[in-house]
């Protein structure tokens, strides 16, 4: 029997663009898959006696919402390490997955502020959040030589128009470029001038070599930066799904709520496979960046050979491209998946994951 | 008290919290059933961690599990779903829930919703925009939601009837002449239906579920939501589903993706086992709550307490208003004085402040021992009350 009223749900569905924006995948579908987010990646043999004791001892319970202790005492470490961040246990909310904690902040912490300003090219998750109850974001233009990242001219405009929750990424979700520490100081400044807040996903920083800065460092009180990300990337919990917002006090108690209306808690087994992963993660990341960066190297000498135009990105486990459609479409033919940048914003480039198969995608281009 | 008063999930949580600080405290309130994770599902986590642990997952869930379910639910339900097409696997029947109402609801949508309640629905759909209409069930016809009562609501911005059987808290089954004519009313004023089906396996005397869904006609305008975490002891591990038409499952796939991505796929193998392998673990536990619910029953029946007869679920909706206090002292007390949580009906529903929702989900000694000093509790109160 037809129904006016479902008719009407799926015309009002259908109209929402930026729901309907298709979701990179976590980790690859196969060998050829360039697209996803995450790595794929071993999973010590430490990891899975942890989870699996964990489950074995009764583990498979309710937690609290916020995560279990440890785990949000981890994962304040790792930030106070990883940014210089003076996050405690009670900043941390564990969250499944990084795309929960995209929606949990932009959703909660945007109901504090009439606005939220976001740059044009961004993360396809973000929209997609943001679609969920069809809110209108304020736009930051990008700059294509500065990785598409919004300069900060572009900021403090926002800013100056009214803006004051913004959500940034660095490094850059397309590009892996990052602000360097001298732009993170002029963030900040213009956060605490205009009274403002910042949701800084850093989530691809894990993966960035060298010196990184976040604006949670210059936060010295912790009130206005709240940082997204997946817990411990590359150490094969990508499916898994497990990630973290640590954010003002001030903020959490609504996130947590939400969390509990939406999930209750985020699996036991993922949070107690995390914990374990985080005592591993400084000795694996080394290990990874070194053999990332060799990958990467190579890459970029067989793209300069190719006259390919790279993206400018210090996250190493990726690399993009401004590439034709003609180019896209050669990729594509030979049966390999990339993240479109058009899912971005910037439709004339491409990202691609950095493992062994990532040189098949250059040689299809020659 | 000398506290602030809290409402809804905050009162509970609060609750909860002063809970964890005594260590013989006997947990009366939380849906978390005592017994562990059947070792076999515990096993197929285990062999998912060493051989699957990449595994890419989309966002409505691996096809296996989606075809599991499909088969759970034409077994159990009488849905027929193509597991293609019709299934999303969610983070537990909570994000289930929230994703069924923000599928159905625009802000401003009106939503009946027979009372008492999961106050988690009132939640989703604040979030949603939606306007909760109450429809009130009482004690006296054991929480009964009667068809009139639902077709008197519907407005002309009514746009959704939810439909929870067996009820949490109130523990009530729709029967089935009244499971078709809500069916019934939905396609005359042209309703969607959110059908919680999760307390499904736990149906007690005679009383029979029956799905929304499986009746002639109503497929097609239901979204009905189950998990794993109360049939197979499996609450830590956040894994429950949607099923529904095509056409709306579409939505929740990509409402899915937006909120949360995909599901942990170690939970999803698991999910696996517990849906395919043997049911024994099931029957044994759905046995153990007949027999708690009968010794609960029988301990409030000591106490002179009044309750609607709890037809399903895994808790009783008890009558405390002879204290002639609000529930959330009545808890605050039995929590303080005699270390027993069980929840305030006032978190449930505002009109329901003078009911306590008790769970069977403790082992039986322990059981026993909360009732005795529930009792002592309310011999207390009503000492002073004298």
């Amino acid at each position: 029997m037809p129904s006016e009223s479902k008719d009407a749900i799926l015309a009002q569905h259908r109209a929402n663009d930026d729901l309907n924006t298709p979701l990179l995948p976590q980790v690859a579908r196969g060998d050829s898959d360039l697209a996803a987010d995450g790595m794929r990646g071993p999973l010590d043999e430490r990891i899975i006696a942890a989870a699996s004791a964990a489950l074995e001892n009764g583990q498979t319970h309710y937690v609290d919402v916020p995560g279990i202790g440890p785990l949000r005492a981890a994962v304040a470490d790792y930030l106070k390490g990883a940014a210089t961040a003076n996050y405690q246990e009670g900043n941390i909310l564990i969250t499944a997955g990084v795309q929960e904690s995209r929606f949990l902040s932009i959703q909660m912490i945007g109901e504090l502020y009439d606005s939220i300003a976001l740059p044009a090219v961004i993360h396809p998750g973000v929209r997609k959040a943001l679609g969920v109850r069809g809110r209108n974001p304020k736009t930051m233009s990008v700059d294509p030589a500065q990785g598409y990242l919004p300069s900060i001219d572009a900021i403090a405009q926002a800013a100056a128009d009214g803006c004051r929750l913004f959500y940034l990424e660095s490094p850059s979700r397309l590009s892996g470029a990052v602000y360097a520490a001298d732009e993170v100081a002029a963030i900040s400044q213009i956060i605490a001038d205009n009274d403002a807040a910042v949701i800084w996903d850093q989530g691809l920083a894990p993966w960035v070599e060298g010196a990184y800065a976040s604006p949670a460092a210059l936060d010295s009180e912790c009130a206005r930066t709240a940082t997204i990300g997946e817990a411990y990337s590359g150490m094969g919990l990508a499916s898994w799904f497990v990630g973290y917002i640590a954010a003002p006090e001030a903020w959490v108690p609504s996130m947590q709520s939400q969390k509990q209306i939406m999930a209750i808690c985020t699996s036991t087994a993922s949070q107690y496979a995390a914990l374990e992963a985080g005592q591993l993660y400084t000795e694996a990341r080394g290990r990874q960046l070194s053999r990332l960066a060799r990958l990467r190297a190579d890459l970029l000498g067989a793209a300069s050979e190719a006259g390919l135009t790279v993206v400018g990105g210090q996250a190493i486990n990726i690399i993009a491209l401004n590439l034709s459609a003609d180019d896209m479409k050669k990729i594509s033919r030979a049966g390999i998946d990339f993240a479109a940048g058009g899912l971005f914003g910037a439709p004339d480039v491409i990202r691609l994951n950095v493992n062994h198969s990532t040189a098949a995608a250059l040689h299809a281009l020659n | 008290m000398g506290k602030k008063k809290k409402a809804g999930t905050s009162l509970l949580y609060q609750l909860i919290g002063e809970a964890r600080g005594y260590d013989d405290v006997i947990i009366m309130g939380r849906g978390d059933p005592d017994f562990d994770t059947p070792p076999h599902i515990v096993a197929a986590a285990k062999h998912a961690m060493i051989h699957h642990h990449n595994d890419y997952t989309p966002p409505q869930g691996l096809l296996p599990l989606r075809q599991a379910i499909a088969e759970r639910v034409k077994r159990v339900n009488n849905i027929d779903v193509d597991p293609d097409t019709e299934v999303v696997v969610t983070n537990g029947g909570q994000e289930a829930l929230f994703l069924m109402v923000l599928a159905v609801t625009s802000p401003g949508d009106e939503m009946i919703v027979p009372e008492p309640n999961y106050n988690t629905y009132a939640d989703s759909l604040a979030f949603a925009g939606g306007v909760k209409v109450e429809v009130q069930t009482y004690a006296e016809t054991d929480f009964r939601a009667h068809p009139q009562d639902v077709r008197d609501a519907i407005t002309d911005k009514t746009r959704s009837l939810l439909l929870v059987s067996p009820n949490n808290p109130a523990a009530s089954v729709i029967a089935p002449a009244d499971m078709q004519e809500m069916l019934d009313i939905a396609v005359e004023h042209d309703l969607m239906i959110l059908a919680d089906d999760i307390y499904d396996l736990f149906v007690y005397d005679d009383f029979q579920h029956v799905s929304p869904a499986s009746l002639p006609g109503g497929k097609e305008r239901t979204l009905t939501l189950n998990a794993l975490s109360k049939a197979y002891s499996m609450t830590g591990w956040r894994l429950g589903w949607i099923v529904g038409p095509a056409d709306l499952m579409a939505r929740v796939t990509e409402l899915k993706a937006a909120v949360s991505g995909g599901a942990s796929v170690i939970s999803q193998y698991a999910g696996i086992a517990a849906l395919t392998g043997p049911q024994d673990a099931v029957e044994m536990m759905a046995e153990a709550y007949r027999r708690r619910r009968r010794m609960v029953l029988d301990a409030l029946d000591a106490m002179g307490m009044n309750y609607g007869m709890p037809q399903g679920g895994q808790f009783v909706f008890a009558d405390i208003g002879f204290t002639g206090l609000d529930s959330a002292e009545v808890a605050q007390r039995m929590l303080t004085e005699q270390h027993v949580l069980a929840y305030p009906g006032s978190a449930f529903s505002k009109d329901r402040k003078d009911y306590l929702r008790m769970t069977f989900l403790q082992p039986e000694d322990q059981l026993l021992e909360g009732l005795e000093r529930m009792k002592v509790a309310m011999d207390n109160i009503m000492a002073e009350k004298k």
